[in-house]
Protein backbone atom coordinates (compact mmCIF):
# COMPACT_ATOMS: atom_id res chain seq x y z
CA UNK A 1 0.00 0.00 0.00
CA UNK A 2 2.72 2.48 1.07
CA UNK A 3 6.31 1.41 0.55
CA UNK A 4 9.40 3.55 1.16
CA UNK A 5 12.75 2.08 0.13
CA UNK A 6 15.90 3.98 1.18
CA UNK A 7 14.28 7.30 0.44
CA UNK A 8 16.37 10.43 0.83
CA UNK A 9 15.41 14.00 0.20
CA UNK A 10 17.81 16.89 -0.08
CA UNK A 11 16.39 20.34 -0.69
CA UNK A 12 18.10 22.89 -2.92
CA UNK A 13 20.77 24.49 -0.78
CA UNK A 14 21.84 21.14 0.59
CA UNK A 15 19.45 20.69 3.54
CA UNK A 16 19.03 16.96 4.12
CA UNK A 17 15.40 16.41 5.15
CA UNK A 18 15.29 12.59 4.92
CA UNK A 19 18.09 10.07 4.87
CA UNK A 20 17.62 6.44 3.77
CA UNK A 21 14.12 6.10 5.17
CA UNK A 22 12.49 2.70 4.65
CA UNK A 23 9.14 1.49 5.92
CA UNK A 24 5.86 0.10 4.66
CA UNK A 25 2.25 0.54 5.70
CA UNK A 26 0.09 -2.48 4.92
CA UNK A 27 -3.48 -2.25 3.60
CA UNK A 28 -5.85 -1.56 6.48
CA UNK A 29 -3.05 -0.54 8.86
CA UNK A 30 -3.09 2.57 11.04
CA UNK A 31 0.11 4.25 12.17
CA UNK A 32 1.43 7.47 13.63
CA UNK A 33 4.39 9.43 12.34
CA UNK A 34 6.08 11.60 14.91
CA UNK A 35 9.17 13.65 15.55
CA UNK A 36 10.17 17.21 16.37
CA UNK A 37 9.73 20.12 14.03
CA UNK A 38 12.25 19.71 11.21
CA UNK A 39 12.51 15.96 11.76
CA UNK A 40 11.16 15.27 8.28
CA UNK A 41 7.46 14.44 8.91
CA UNK A 42 6.12 17.02 6.49
CA UNK A 43 8.72 16.12 3.87
CA UNK A 44 7.67 12.48 4.12
CA UNK A 45 4.00 13.39 3.61
CA UNK A 46 4.90 15.73 0.75
CA UNK A 47 6.75 12.90 -0.95
CA UNK A 48 3.73 10.62 -0.55
CA UNK A 49 1.37 13.23 -1.97
CA UNK A 50 3.82 14.09 -4.75
CA UNK A 51 4.35 17.66 -3.71
CA UNK A 52 8.05 16.81 -3.67
CA UNK A 53 10.21 14.29 -5.48
CA UNK A 54 12.71 12.09 -3.65
CA UNK A 55 16.40 12.72 -4.26
CA UNK A 56 17.08 8.99 -3.92
CA UNK A 57 15.23 5.75 -3.24
CA UNK A 58 11.79 4.64 -4.34
CA UNK A 59 8.24 5.21 -3.12
CA UNK A 60 5.33 2.99 -4.01
CA UNK A 61 1.74 4.07 -3.35
CA UNK A 62 -1.20 1.80 -4.10
CA UNK A 63 1.07 -0.26 -6.32
CA UNK A 64 2.38 2.68 -8.33
CA UNK A 65 6.07 3.54 -8.30
CA UNK A 66 6.03 7.31 -7.97
CA UNK A 67 9.41 7.82 -9.61
CA UNK A 68 8.11 6.46 -12.90
CA UNK A 69 4.85 8.37 -13.23
CA UNK A 70 4.46 11.38 -15.48
CA UNK A 71 3.13 14.79 -14.50
CA UNK A 72 -0.25 14.05 -16.13
CA UNK A 73 -0.71 10.93 -13.99
CA UNK A 74 -0.15 12.66 -10.63
CA UNK A 75 -3.83 13.70 -10.17
CA UNK A 76 -4.97 10.11 -10.67
CA UNK A 77 -2.54 8.86 -8.00
CA UNK A 78 -3.64 11.63 -5.64
CA UNK A 79 -7.25 10.49 -6.00
CA UNK A 80 -6.23 7.31 -4.23
CA UNK A 81 -5.00 9.26 -1.21
CA UNK A 82 -7.22 11.23 1.16
CA UNK A 83 -5.24 14.13 2.58
CA UNK A 84 -6.05 16.04 5.75
CA UNK A 85 -4.20 19.12 6.88
CA UNK A 86 -3.86 21.09 10.07
CA UNK A 87 -5.14 24.23 8.33
CA UNK A 88 -7.95 22.22 6.67
CA UNK A 89 -7.27 23.64 3.16
CA UNK A 90 -10.96 24.30 2.54
CA UNK A 91 -12.24 26.57 -0.23
CA UNK A 92 -13.61 29.49 1.73
CA UNK A 93 -15.98 30.73 -0.97
CA UNK A 94 -17.75 27.39 -1.26
CA UNK A 95 -20.25 25.71 1.01
CA UNK A 96 -19.52 22.63 3.07
CA UNK A 97 -21.38 20.57 0.47
CA UNK A 98 -19.31 21.99 -2.39
CA UNK A 99 -16.05 21.47 -0.49
CA UNK A 100 -16.82 17.85 0.25
CA UNK A 101 -18.18 17.23 -3.24
CA UNK A 102 -15.02 18.56 -4.93
CA UNK A 103 -13.18 15.20 -5.33
CA UNK A 104 -16.35 13.62 -6.72
CA UNK A 105 -16.97 16.46 -9.18
CA UNK A 106 -13.35 16.17 -10.30
CA UNK A 107 -13.78 12.44 -10.87
CA UNK A 108 -16.98 12.99 -12.82
CA UNK A 109 -19.56 11.43 -10.56
CA UNK A 110 -23.20 12.05 -11.40
CA UNK A 111 -25.03 14.72 -9.43
CA UNK A 112 -27.20 12.12 -7.74
CA UNK A 113 -24.27 9.95 -6.69
CA UNK A 114 -22.33 13.01 -5.54
CA UNK A 115 -25.19 14.16 -3.31
CA UNK A 116 -25.58 10.68 -1.86
CA UNK A 117 -21.90 10.32 -1.06
CA UNK A 118 -21.47 13.82 0.33
CA UNK A 119 -24.43 13.36 2.64
CA UNK A 120 -23.05 10.02 3.79
CA UNK A 121 -19.58 11.50 4.40
CA UNK A 122 -20.97 14.47 6.33
CA UNK A 123 -23.17 12.14 8.34
CA UNK A 124 -20.07 10.14 9.23
CA UNK A 125 -18.38 13.25 10.65
CA UNK A 126 -21.65 14.44 12.27
CA UNK A 127 -21.99 17.54 10.12
CA UNK A 128 -25.18 16.75 8.21
CA UNK A 129 -26.79 19.93 9.47
CA UNK A 130 -23.96 22.13 8.15
CA UNK A 131 -24.41 21.25 4.49
CA UNK A 132 -25.09 24.79 3.33
CA UNK A 133 -22.70 26.57 5.69
CA UNK A 134 -19.52 28.25 4.54
CA UNK A 135 -16.25 27.27 6.26
CA UNK A 136 -15.97 30.62 8.09
CA UNK A 137 -19.27 29.81 9.83
CA UNK A 138 -17.76 26.70 11.43
CA UNK A 139 -15.52 26.11 14.44
CA UNK A 140 -11.98 24.78 14.01
CA UNK A 141 -13.07 21.25 14.92
CA UNK A 142 -15.96 21.38 12.47
CA UNK A 143 -13.69 22.66 9.71
CA UNK A 144 -11.33 19.79 10.41
CA UNK A 145 -14.21 17.34 10.13
CA UNK A 146 -15.22 18.90 6.80
CA UNK A 147 -11.63 18.31 5.66
CA UNK A 148 -11.91 14.69 6.78
CA UNK A 149 -15.25 14.26 5.01
CA UNK A 150 -13.66 15.59 1.82
CA UNK A 151 -10.72 13.23 2.24
CA UNK A 152 -12.90 10.12 2.59
CA UNK A 153 -15.80 10.99 0.29
CA UNK A 154 -14.36 9.16 -2.72
CA UNK A 155 -13.35 6.21 -0.53
CA UNK A 156 -9.57 6.31 -1.06
CA UNK A 157 -7.58 3.32 0.18
CA UNK A 158 -5.11 5.62 2.00
CA UNK A 159 -5.63 8.50 4.42
CA UNK A 160 -2.73 10.84 5.22
CA UNK A 161 -3.22 13.37 7.98
CA UNK A 162 -0.73 16.12 8.75
CA UNK A 163 -1.19 17.37 12.32
CA UNK A 164 -4.97 16.89 12.12
CA UNK A 165 -5.43 17.71 15.81
CA UNK A 166 -2.92 20.55 15.94
CA UNK A 167 -5.39 23.32 16.73
CA UNK A 168 -7.95 21.26 18.63
CA UNK A 169 -8.53 20.66 22.32
CA UNK A 170 -7.87 17.13 23.73
CA UNK A 171 -11.55 16.12 23.61
CA UNK A 172 -11.92 17.15 19.94
CA UNK A 173 -8.56 15.60 19.11
CA UNK A 174 -9.71 12.28 20.47
CA UNK A 175 -12.98 12.55 18.50
CA UNK A 176 -11.00 13.11 15.31
CA UNK A 177 -8.73 10.14 16.01
CA UNK A 178 -11.82 8.00 16.72
CA UNK A 179 -13.06 8.97 13.26
CA UNK A 180 -9.79 7.79 11.73
CA UNK A 181 -10.17 4.53 13.62
CA UNK A 182 -13.63 4.06 12.12
CA UNK A 183 -12.24 4.51 8.61
CA UNK A 184 -9.38 2.18 9.47
CA UNK A 185 -11.91 -0.42 10.61
CA UNK A 186 -13.39 -0.20 7.11
CA UNK A 187 -10.02 -1.18 5.62
CA UNK A 188 -8.50 2.23 4.93
CA UNK A 189 -4.77 2.61 5.62
CA UNK A 190 -4.21 5.61 7.86
CA UNK A 191 -0.97 7.49 8.52
CA UNK A 192 -1.20 10.37 10.98
CA UNK A 193 1.69 12.78 11.39
CA UNK A 194 1.57 14.41 14.81
CA UNK A 195 3.80 15.58 17.60
CA UNK A 196 1.01 15.10 20.14
CA UNK A 197 2.80 12.43 22.18
CA UNK A 198 -0.04 12.19 24.68
CA UNK A 199 -2.39 11.23 21.91
CA UNK A 200 0.04 8.63 20.55
CA UNK A 201 0.46 7.18 24.02
CA UNK A 202 -3.27 6.77 24.45
CA UNK A 203 -3.86 5.11 21.08
CA UNK A 204 -1.17 2.37 21.17
CA UNK A 205 -0.73 2.15 17.41
CA UNK A 206 2.43 1.55 15.45
CA UNK A 207 4.53 4.69 15.57
CA UNK A 208 7.25 5.78 13.17
CA UNK A 209 9.62 8.27 14.76
CA UNK A 210 11.81 10.58 12.73
CA UNK A 211 14.77 12.53 13.99
CA UNK A 212 16.82 14.82 11.76
CA UNK A 213 15.68 12.94 8.69
CA UNK A 214 16.41 9.46 10.06
CA UNK A 215 13.83 6.86 11.07
CA UNK A 216 14.87 6.12 14.64
CA UNK A 217 12.01 3.92 15.86
CA UNK A 218 9.29 1.90 14.15
CA UNK A 219 6.85 -0.12 16.23
CA UNK A 220 4.13 -0.09 18.85
CA UNK A 221 5.81 1.76 21.65
CA UNK A 222 4.83 3.78 24.63
CA UNK A 223 4.23 7.15 22.99
CA UNK A 224 5.34 9.24 25.95
CA UNK A 225 8.50 7.27 26.33
CA UNK A 226 9.26 7.35 22.64
CA UNK A 227 8.67 11.06 22.57
CA UNK A 228 10.89 11.58 25.56
CA UNK A 229 13.63 9.54 23.94
CA UNK A 230 13.17 11.39 20.70
CA UNK A 231 13.27 14.73 22.38
CA UNK A 232 16.63 14.11 23.91
CA UNK B 1 0.41 -5.31 -8.12
CA UNK B 2 0.66 -2.30 -10.43
CA UNK B 3 -2.42 -0.16 -10.59
CA UNK B 4 -3.15 1.79 -13.74
CA UNK B 5 -4.19 5.23 -12.62
CA UNK B 6 -4.64 6.77 -16.01
CA UNK B 7 -8.30 7.58 -16.44
CA UNK B 8 -9.05 5.60 -13.28
CA UNK B 9 -12.54 6.27 -12.03
CA UNK B 10 -14.39 4.72 -9.15
CA UNK B 11 -17.88 5.40 -10.29
CA UNK B 12 -20.03 2.91 -12.08
CA UNK B 13 -21.39 4.98 -14.98
CA UNK B 14 -21.83 3.58 -18.49
CA UNK B 15 -20.28 5.42 -21.43
CA UNK B 16 -23.50 7.36 -22.11
CA UNK B 17 -23.66 8.32 -18.46
CA UNK B 18 -20.03 9.41 -18.54
CA UNK B 19 -20.60 11.53 -21.65
CA UNK B 20 -23.71 13.07 -20.10
CA UNK B 21 -21.85 13.76 -16.86
CA UNK B 22 -19.00 15.31 -18.84
CA UNK B 23 -21.35 17.54 -20.84
CA UNK B 24 -23.12 18.60 -17.65
CA UNK B 25 -19.76 19.33 -16.02
CA UNK B 26 -18.70 21.46 -19.01
CA UNK B 27 -21.98 23.35 -18.86
CA UNK B 28 -21.61 23.87 -15.12
CA UNK B 29 -18.07 25.15 -15.58
CA UNK B 30 -19.11 27.40 -18.49
CA UNK B 31 -21.99 28.90 -16.50
CA UNK B 32 -19.81 29.05 -13.40
CA UNK B 33 -17.15 31.04 -15.27
CA UNK B 34 -19.83 33.45 -16.47
CA UNK B 35 -20.83 33.81 -12.83
CA UNK B 36 -17.20 34.58 -11.96
CA UNK B 37 -17.21 37.39 -14.54
CA UNK B 38 -20.46 38.67 -13.06
CA UNK B 39 -18.91 38.73 -9.58
CA UNK B 40 -16.08 40.99 -10.81
CA UNK B 41 -18.14 43.48 -12.87
CA UNK B 42 -15.60 46.28 -13.15
CA UNK B 43 -12.75 44.10 -14.41
CA UNK B 44 -15.09 42.17 -16.71
CA UNK B 45 -16.70 45.25 -18.26
CA UNK B 46 -13.33 46.94 -18.78
CA UNK B 47 -11.88 43.84 -20.44
CA UNK B 48 -14.93 43.39 -22.66
CA UNK B 49 -14.83 47.06 -23.70
CA UNK B 50 -11.11 46.96 -24.45
CA UNK B 51 -11.66 43.85 -26.55
CA UNK B 52 -14.69 45.33 -28.28
CA UNK B 53 -13.06 48.66 -29.08
CA UNK B 54 -9.85 46.99 -30.20
CA UNK B 55 -11.83 44.95 -32.69
CA UNK B 56 -13.99 47.91 -33.74
CA UNK B 57 -11.05 49.73 -35.31
CA UNK B 58 -9.98 47.01 -37.79
CA UNK B 59 -13.62 46.15 -38.46
CA UNK B 60 -14.36 49.79 -39.31
CA UNK B 61 -11.27 50.02 -41.50
CA UNK B 62 -12.43 46.85 -43.20
CA UNK B 63 -15.74 48.59 -43.89
CA UNK B 64 -13.83 51.51 -45.39
CA UNK B 65 -11.85 49.20 -47.69
CA UNK B 66 -14.98 47.28 -48.61
CA UNK B 67 -16.85 50.45 -49.55
CA UNK B 68 -13.85 51.85 -51.42
CA UNK B 69 -13.70 48.65 -53.44
CA UNK B 70 -17.41 48.94 -54.16
CA UNK B 71 -16.91 52.48 -55.44
CA UNK B 72 -13.94 51.60 -57.66
CA UNK B 73 -15.90 48.60 -58.90
CA UNK B 74 -18.65 50.95 -60.03
CA UNK B 75 -16.17 53.19 -61.81
CA UNK B 76 -14.39 50.28 -63.38
CA UNK B 77 -17.63 48.90 -64.69
CA UNK B 78 -18.31 52.21 -66.39
CA UNK B 79 -14.89 52.28 -68.04
CA UNK B 80 -14.76 52.37 -71.82
CA UNK B 81 -12.16 51.81 -74.46
CA UNK B 82 -12.08 54.44 -77.17
CA UNK B 83 -10.80 53.33 -80.58
CA UNK B 84 -9.85 56.04 -83.04
CA UNK B 85 -9.97 54.71 -86.59
CA UNK B 86 -7.58 55.64 -89.37
CA UNK B 87 -8.77 58.59 -91.46
CA UNK B 88 -8.57 56.43 -94.54
CA UNK B 89 -11.10 53.91 -93.15
CA UNK B 90 -14.20 53.69 -95.27
CA UNK B 91 -17.66 53.71 -93.74
CA UNK B 92 -18.16 50.10 -94.83
CA UNK B 93 -14.87 48.95 -93.28
CA UNK B 94 -15.78 50.77 -90.06
CA UNK B 95 -19.17 49.04 -89.90
CA UNK B 96 -17.49 45.68 -90.51
CA UNK B 97 -15.08 46.39 -87.69
CA UNK B 98 -17.94 47.31 -85.35
CA UNK B 99 -19.67 44.03 -86.16
CA UNK B 100 -16.47 42.09 -85.61
CA UNK B 101 -15.74 43.77 -82.26
CA UNK B 102 -19.32 43.19 -81.12
CA UNK B 103 -18.62 39.46 -81.48
CA UNK B 104 -15.66 39.59 -79.04
CA UNK B 105 -16.56 37.58 -75.90
CA UNK B 106 -14.88 40.26 -73.77
CA UNK B 107 -17.16 42.99 -75.09
CA UNK B 108 -20.45 44.08 -73.59
CA UNK B 109 -21.41 46.89 -75.91
CA UNK B 110 -20.10 48.73 -78.99
CA UNK B 111 -21.10 52.22 -80.11
CA UNK B 112 -19.94 53.60 -83.44
CA UNK B 113 -19.52 57.34 -83.88
CA UNK B 114 -18.83 58.28 -87.49
CA UNK B 115 -16.47 61.11 -88.38
CA UNK B 116 -19.48 63.26 -89.37
CA UNK B 117 -21.24 62.61 -86.06
CA UNK B 118 -18.06 63.41 -84.19
CA UNK B 119 -17.68 66.70 -86.00
CA UNK B 120 -21.31 67.61 -85.41
CA UNK B 121 -20.94 66.88 -81.69
CA UNK B 122 -17.70 68.85 -81.57
CA UNK B 123 -19.40 71.83 -83.24
CA UNK B 124 -22.12 71.83 -80.63
CA UNK B 125 -19.98 71.18 -77.58
CA UNK B 126 -16.76 73.06 -78.37
CA UNK B 127 -18.20 76.48 -79.15
CA UNK B 128 -16.06 76.65 -82.31
CA UNK B 129 -19.02 76.00 -84.58
CA UNK B 130 -18.43 79.03 -86.80
CA UNK B 131 -14.71 78.44 -87.12
CA UNK B 132 -15.15 74.84 -88.09
CA UNK B 133 -17.19 75.92 -91.10
CA UNK B 134 -13.92 77.04 -92.71
CA UNK B 135 -12.34 73.57 -92.65
CA UNK B 136 -12.13 71.97 -96.07
CA UNK B 137 -12.17 68.45 -94.71
CA UNK B 138 -13.22 66.74 -91.46
CA UNK B 139 -10.11 66.32 -89.26
CA UNK B 140 -11.85 64.00 -86.79
CA UNK B 141 -11.61 60.24 -87.17
CA UNK B 142 -14.48 57.82 -86.80
CA UNK B 143 -14.58 56.44 -83.25
CA UNK B 144 -15.71 53.19 -81.69
CA UNK B 145 -16.63 53.15 -77.99
CA UNK B 146 -16.16 49.65 -76.58
CA UNK B 147 -17.59 48.71 -73.21
CA UNK B 148 -15.93 45.57 -71.81
CA UNK B 149 -18.08 43.10 -69.94
CA UNK B 150 -17.84 42.84 -66.14
CA UNK B 151 -15.02 40.32 -66.23
CA UNK B 152 -12.84 42.43 -68.50
CA UNK B 153 -13.52 45.76 -66.91
CA UNK B 154 -10.73 45.22 -64.36
CA UNK B 155 -7.65 47.28 -65.10
CA UNK B 156 -5.38 44.45 -66.20
CA UNK B 157 -7.98 42.66 -68.31
CA UNK B 158 -9.12 45.93 -69.90
CA UNK B 159 -5.51 46.67 -70.84
CA UNK B 160 -5.19 43.28 -72.48
CA UNK B 161 -8.40 43.89 -74.42
CA UNK B 162 -7.10 47.30 -75.52
CA UNK B 163 -3.92 45.72 -76.89
CA UNK B 164 -6.00 43.15 -78.73
CA UNK B 165 -8.27 45.80 -80.24
CA UNK B 166 -5.29 47.89 -81.30
CA UNK B 167 -4.21 44.96 -83.48
CA UNK B 168 -7.26 45.55 -85.70
CA UNK B 169 -6.20 46.81 -89.11
CA UNK B 170 -8.23 50.03 -89.21
CA UNK B 171 -7.51 51.14 -85.68
CA UNK B 172 -5.14 54.07 -85.47
CA UNK B 173 -5.04 54.37 -81.70
CA UNK B 174 -6.81 53.02 -78.66
CA UNK B 175 -7.29 54.78 -75.36
CA UNK B 176 -8.09 53.45 -71.94
CA UNK B 177 -7.83 56.13 -69.31
CA UNK B 178 -7.43 54.03 -66.23
CA UNK B 179 -4.26 55.41 -64.74
CA UNK B 180 -6.13 57.33 -62.09
CA UNK B 181 -8.05 54.17 -61.33
CA UNK B 182 -4.81 52.22 -61.02
CA UNK B 183 -3.57 54.80 -58.57
CA UNK B 184 -6.77 54.60 -56.61
CA UNK B 185 -6.52 50.83 -56.57
CA UNK B 186 -2.92 51.04 -55.37
CA UNK B 187 -4.02 53.38 -52.58
CA UNK B 188 -6.85 51.04 -51.65
CA UNK B 189 -4.39 48.13 -51.60
CA UNK B 190 -2.06 50.16 -49.39
CA UNK B 191 -4.91 50.99 -47.03
CA UNK B 192 -5.87 47.31 -47.00
CA UNK B 193 -2.32 46.37 -46.03
CA UNK B 194 -2.35 49.02 -43.30
CA UNK B 195 -5.68 47.65 -42.09
CA UNK B 196 -4.24 44.14 -41.94
CA UNK B 197 -1.16 45.35 -40.06
CA UNK B 198 -3.29 47.33 -37.59
CA UNK B 199 -5.68 44.39 -37.21
CA UNK B 200 -2.81 42.01 -36.46
CA UNK B 201 -1.37 44.40 -33.86
CA UNK B 202 -4.76 44.98 -32.24
CA UNK B 203 -5.51 41.26 -32.21
CA UNK B 204 -2.15 40.69 -30.55
CA UNK B 205 -2.98 43.31 -27.95
CA UNK B 206 -6.37 41.63 -27.38
CA UNK B 207 -4.63 38.30 -26.79
CA UNK B 208 -2.24 39.95 -24.33
CA UNK B 209 -5.04 41.79 -22.51
CA UNK B 210 -7.15 38.65 -22.15
CA UNK B 211 -4.06 36.67 -21.17
CA UNK B 212 -3.22 39.18 -18.47
CA UNK B 213 -6.79 39.30 -17.16
CA UNK B 214 -6.88 35.51 -16.94
CA UNK B 215 -3.45 35.50 -15.31
CA UNK B 216 -4.74 37.78 -12.57
CA UNK B 217 -7.81 35.59 -12.14
CA UNK B 218 -5.57 32.52 -11.80
CA UNK B 219 -3.36 34.24 -9.24
CA UNK B 220 -6.48 35.31 -7.32
CA UNK B 221 -7.49 31.68 -7.07
CA UNK B 222 -4.03 30.30 -6.49
CA UNK B 223 -4.94 28.72 -3.14
CA UNK B 224 -8.12 27.14 -4.49
CA UNK B 225 -6.16 25.74 -7.46
CA UNK B 226 -3.58 24.24 -5.11
CA UNK B 227 -6.36 22.56 -3.08
CA UNK B 228 -7.97 21.22 -6.25
CA UNK B 229 -4.65 19.74 -7.33
CA UNK B 230 -4.29 18.12 -3.92
CA UNK B 231 -7.61 16.35 -4.22
CA UNK B 232 -6.78 15.05 -7.67
CA UNK B 233 -7.90 17.67 -10.17
CA UNK B 234 -6.14 17.50 -13.52
CA UNK B 235 -4.78 20.66 -15.11
CA UNK B 236 -7.45 20.45 -17.81
CA UNK B 237 -10.21 20.37 -15.18
CA UNK B 238 -8.73 23.40 -13.41
CA UNK B 239 -8.07 25.39 -16.57
CA UNK B 240 -11.51 24.84 -18.12
CA UNK B 241 -13.34 27.66 -16.26
CA UNK B 242 -10.56 30.08 -17.25
CA UNK B 243 -10.81 29.00 -20.89
CA UNK B 244 -14.56 29.50 -20.76
CA UNK B 245 -13.94 32.96 -19.26
CA UNK B 246 -11.80 33.74 -22.32
CA UNK B 247 -14.62 32.55 -24.57
CA UNK B 248 -17.15 34.72 -22.70
CA UNK B 249 -14.86 37.74 -23.05
CA UNK B 250 -14.71 36.97 -26.77
CA UNK B 251 -18.49 36.59 -27.11
CA UNK B 252 -19.21 39.84 -25.27
CA UNK B 253 -16.29 41.72 -26.87
CA UNK B 254 -17.37 40.60 -30.34
CA UNK B 255 -20.89 41.78 -29.64
CA UNK B 256 -19.61 45.18 -28.47
CA UNK B 257 -17.45 45.45 -31.62
CA UNK B 258 -20.41 44.61 -33.91
CA UNK B 259 -22.53 47.16 -32.09
CA UNK B 260 -19.85 49.86 -32.32
CA UNK B 261 -19.32 49.22 -36.04
CA UNK B 262 -23.07 49.39 -36.68
CA UNK B 263 -23.35 52.68 -34.77
CA UNK B 264 -20.32 54.12 -36.59
CA UNK B 265 -21.62 53.01 -40.00
CA UNK B 266 -24.99 54.53 -39.27
CA UNK B 267 -23.40 57.77 -38.10
CA UNK B 268 -21.08 58.01 -41.13
CA UNK B 269 -23.73 57.05 -43.66
CA UNK B 270 -25.70 60.22 -42.78
CA UNK B 271 -22.72 62.45 -43.47
CA UNK B 272 -21.84 60.44 -46.58
CA UNK B 273 -25.36 60.75 -47.95
CA UNK B 274 -25.09 64.54 -47.78
CA UNK B 275 -21.81 64.39 -49.66
CA UNK B 276 -22.98 61.98 -52.36
CA UNK B 277 -26.17 63.98 -52.87
CA UNK B 278 -23.98 66.89 -53.95
CA UNK B 279 -22.54 64.69 -56.72
CA UNK B 280 -25.89 63.13 -57.62
CA UNK B 281 -24.43 59.76 -56.73
CA UNK B 282 -26.47 56.77 -55.64
CA UNK B 283 -23.70 55.43 -53.42
CA UNK B 284 -24.79 54.12 -50.02
CA UNK B 285 -22.44 52.96 -47.26
CA UNK B 286 -22.53 49.19 -46.82
CA UNK B 287 -22.42 47.93 -43.24
CA UNK B 288 -21.16 44.57 -42.03
CA UNK B 289 -22.94 41.62 -43.57
CA UNK B 290 -24.25 38.79 -41.40
CA UNK B 291 -21.30 36.62 -42.45
CA UNK B 292 -18.86 39.40 -41.57
CA UNK B 293 -20.50 39.89 -38.18
CA UNK B 294 -20.27 36.16 -37.59
CA UNK B 295 -16.60 36.24 -38.60
CA UNK B 296 -16.00 39.16 -36.23
CA UNK B 297 -17.71 37.24 -33.44
CA UNK B 298 -15.69 34.08 -34.14
CA UNK B 299 -12.48 36.10 -34.31
CA UNK B 300 -13.25 37.66 -30.95
CA UNK B 301 -13.98 34.24 -29.43
CA UNK B 302 -10.82 32.76 -30.95
CA UNK B 303 -8.73 35.64 -29.58
CA UNK B 304 -10.32 35.31 -26.13
CA UNK B 305 -9.70 31.59 -26.14
CA UNK B 306 -6.12 31.99 -27.36
CA UNK B 307 -5.32 34.63 -24.72
CA UNK B 308 -6.75 32.52 -21.92
CA UNK B 309 -5.13 29.32 -23.27
CA UNK B 310 -1.67 30.91 -23.31
CA UNK B 311 -2.23 32.16 -19.78
CA UNK B 312 -3.52 28.91 -18.29
CA UNK B 313 -0.77 26.88 -19.96
CA UNK B 314 1.81 29.12 -18.43
CA UNK B 315 0.41 29.66 -14.95
CA UNK B 316 -1.73 26.70 -13.86
CA UNK B 317 1.03 24.16 -14.18
CA UNK B 318 3.29 26.42 -12.15
CA UNK B 319 0.93 26.35 -9.17
CA UNK B 320 1.76 23.42 -6.97
CA UNK B 321 0.06 22.47 -3.71
CA UNK B 322 1.90 23.00 -0.46
CA UNK B 323 1.25 21.41 2.89
CA UNK B 324 1.45 24.79 4.67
Amino acid sequence: MIQFNNVSKTYPGGFLALKNVSFSIAPGEMAFLTGHSGAGKSTLLKLMSMMEKPSAGSIEINGTELATIQYQQIPYVRRGIGMIFQNHNLLLDRTVFDNVALPLIIEGYSHKETRKRVEAALDKVHLSSKLKCFPYMLSGGEQQRVGIARAIVNKPPILLADEPTGNLDPKLSLDIIRLFEEFNDMGVSVLIATHDLGLIARMKYRTLTLKQGHMITDGVVDGLKAGATDAN
Amino acid sequence: MQTNYSRQSHHQLGWTGRITARVIRHLQQAIGSLGDLWRTPFTSVMTVLVLGISLTLPATLHLFVKNTEAVTQQWQSASEITLFLKLSTSEQAAQNLVQRIALYPEVENVVYISAQQALAEFKVNSGFGQALEYLTQNPLPATILVTPNQRFSQTQAAHELLLKLEQERNVEQGKLDLEWLTRLEAMAALIEDVVIAIAVLLCLSVVLIIGNTIRLAILNQKDAIAVMKLVGATDSFIQRPFLYAGVWYGVLGGFVASLCVAILANYLSGALRQLTDLYQSQFTLAGLSLAEMLLLQLTAIALGLLGSYISVRQHIRAIEPTAD
